[in-house]
């Protein structure tokens, strides 16, 4: 369970991106964050790992604090939490492969991995992670050569190649078209329930939000104004999440029919 | 009504001109002058010039026609003088690299390592490679080894220097990616920075390369191995065609060695 209690973040040019955010996350939810744009979605995402530290307040992993969390106990917390990005961060001049094998790093010896030298039970962790997002025959291709939407799911090979018990997504489909983002956000799904991941999304698009936000967090100028449920979720909850009428922007349209 | 009209709104004033570059053009010209007017510079006067290039034929004349006769003696220091500049570039550029990641603030892992590496790169590359043989060469004997030393820095300056300032600008995304998966700070240099600036790394050091074959021409001058010591005693004994023969083999091989990195460079990059 990940739990916030007061905590707050403030960045050093005085912006108060999280306000004394007290908030509980069971195992196995997936939850979806959604509000404008410097509301403070990608910092509440980026303080379950520690990307973003804590100014104020707690929050901890099954019990284990992150603030307080020494360098190597932070990077241990890290390694089980699988981390999604909107721009994929993937190394584009290797291969897909090398890419989804940073997911091991966190566990296959220093030495061995400066010199590519894997061990085969880790090349194996990670083609299975590759086999799972349905491109395992992508492995040797370099990452420049995949498109947006196959350069998202090995982004999401190398999360599941951590054996993350949690999945953090930042935006994950905000580069991509919307059948691809149905495609990912599937996928996404689809290892929730199987693997029972704690999966975090944050999400702009509040169509995609009700459809896979099994519980969905409203967030506005870093306090928490909603929280509820995907299909309690209506126009008049966006509406004062976004503290705005809601406009064709904020869908993405072309609905889940895709598949 | 066709054509709508964007409303309307105050447009900016256009800022005042600045004179910041004519300025700096202005203080170029004057230290220009200053370096080379008659009293205070280098009395240096282009006509001149003109008139004494000829002045110079006599003795360039005795450059033609090479004398191949030398050639047997100058394929062993030849050889030296570009195994001075593998081994240099070898052993150079391999502490360039570690060197040149500790020199950028994106994968520093604090800033004393940082301040103190940028230090000390600061230093190495405020001689110029002929005096680091010099001094090399003073304490160590006359030989290739200072020769081999001298490059060694050189090299460590010019690639971590460029590398550094590469990594500098790398794609911080696999950065944050790399170290949201746990993994620590080598294995994120490693597999988030490596990956993106090797092309460069190794055209980096392929240019040091070609570089290392031309000084390892001049260090000989000054006792540090290689092609060099020929050059100094065919020049102190006026064999000025013999001095013809080194100088086209050194062409040579440059032009062979830029063709080779050429080629490398295109397969690796």
């Amino acid at each position: 369970m990940i739990r916030f209690e007061n905590a707050s973040v403030t960045y050093p040019g005085g912006v108060h991106a999280l306000k004394n955010l007290t908030l509980e996350i069971p195992d196995g939810q997936m939850m979806v964050i959604v509000g404008l744009s410097g509301a403070g979605k990608s910092t509440l995402i980026r303080a379950i790992n520690g990307l973003v530290p804590l100014t104020g307040g707690d929050l901890t992993i099954d019990g284990v604090s992150v603030p307080g969390a020494k360098p190597k106990q932070l990077r241990e917390i890290r390694s089980r939490i699988g981390m999604i990005f909107q721009t994929f961060n993937l190394v584009n001049r290797t291969t897909v492969l090398n890419n989804v094998l940073m997911g091991r790093l966190h566990d296959a010896g220093t030495m061995r991995s400066l010199l590519a030298w894997y061990k085969p039970a880790d090349i194996e962790i990670a083609m299975r992670a590759l086999e799972r997002v349905g491109i395992v025959e992508k492995a040797y291709v370099r990452a420049s050569n995949l498109s947006g939407g196959q350069q998202q799911r090995v982004g999401i090979a190398r999360a599941l190649a951590q054996e993350p018990k949690i999945i953090l997504a930042d935006e994950p489909v905000a580069s991509l078209d919307p059948p691809t983002s149905h495609v990912v956000m599937r996928d996404l799904q689809r290892i929730n329930r199987e693997l029972n991941m704690t999966t975090i999304i944050n999400l702009h698009f509040l169509d995609l939000a009700k459809v896979y936000g099994e519980r969905i967090i409203g967030m506005r100028a870093g306090e928490l104004v909603y929280d509820g449920t995907g299909d309690k979720a209506d126009e008049n909850v966006f509406r004062d999440i976004y503290g705005r009428s809601l406009t064709a922007d904020d869908l993405m349209g072309e609905a889940a029919a895709a598949g | 009504m066709t054509a709508a009209t964007a409303p309307r709104v105050a447009r900016p004033k256009r800022p005042s001109r600045s004179f910041v570059g004519l300025l700096a053009f202005l203080v170029f010209a004057v230290i220009t002058w200053w370096a080379a007017s008659e009293e205070y510079g280098l009395n240096f006067d282009i006509p001149e010039l003109l008139t004494n290039l000829t002045r110079g034929a006599d003795i360039l004349a005795e450059f033609w026609p090479p004398d191949f006769s030398v050639v047997s003696r100058t394929i062993a220091p030849l050889l030296e003088t570009v195994q001075i500049a593998v081994i240099a570039s070898l052993i150079g550029c391999s502490l360039a690299l570690p060197i040149a990641f500790l020199a950028s603030r994106v994968t520093a892992p604090n800033l004393v390592a940082y301040i103190l590496d940028r230090s000390i790169l600061s230093v190495v590359r405020a001689l110029p490679d002929v005096l680091y043989a010099i001094i090399f060469v003073a304490a160590l004997s006359i030989g290739p080894l200072p020769g081999i030393l001298a490059l060694i820095l050189f090299n460590i300056a010019v690639v971590a220097k460029l590398l550094s300032e590469t990594v500098d600008g790398v794609d911080q995304g696999p950065i944050e990616a790399a170290r949201a998966t746990g993994a620590n700070r080598l294995l994120t240099v490693r597999w988030a920075v490596l990956p993106q600036v090797l092309p460069n790394y190794v055209a980096y050091s392929l240019y040091a390369f070609e570089l290392n074959i031309r000084a390892s021409a001049v260090l000989g001058i000054v006792g540090a191995g290689g092609i060099g010591n020929l050059i100094n005693e065919f020049r102190r004994f006026f064999q000025y065609d013999a001095l013809m023969v080194v100088v086209i083999e050194i062409l040579v091989l440059v032009i062979i060695v830029e063709w080779i990195s050429i080629w490398l460079r295109r397969r690796l990059v």
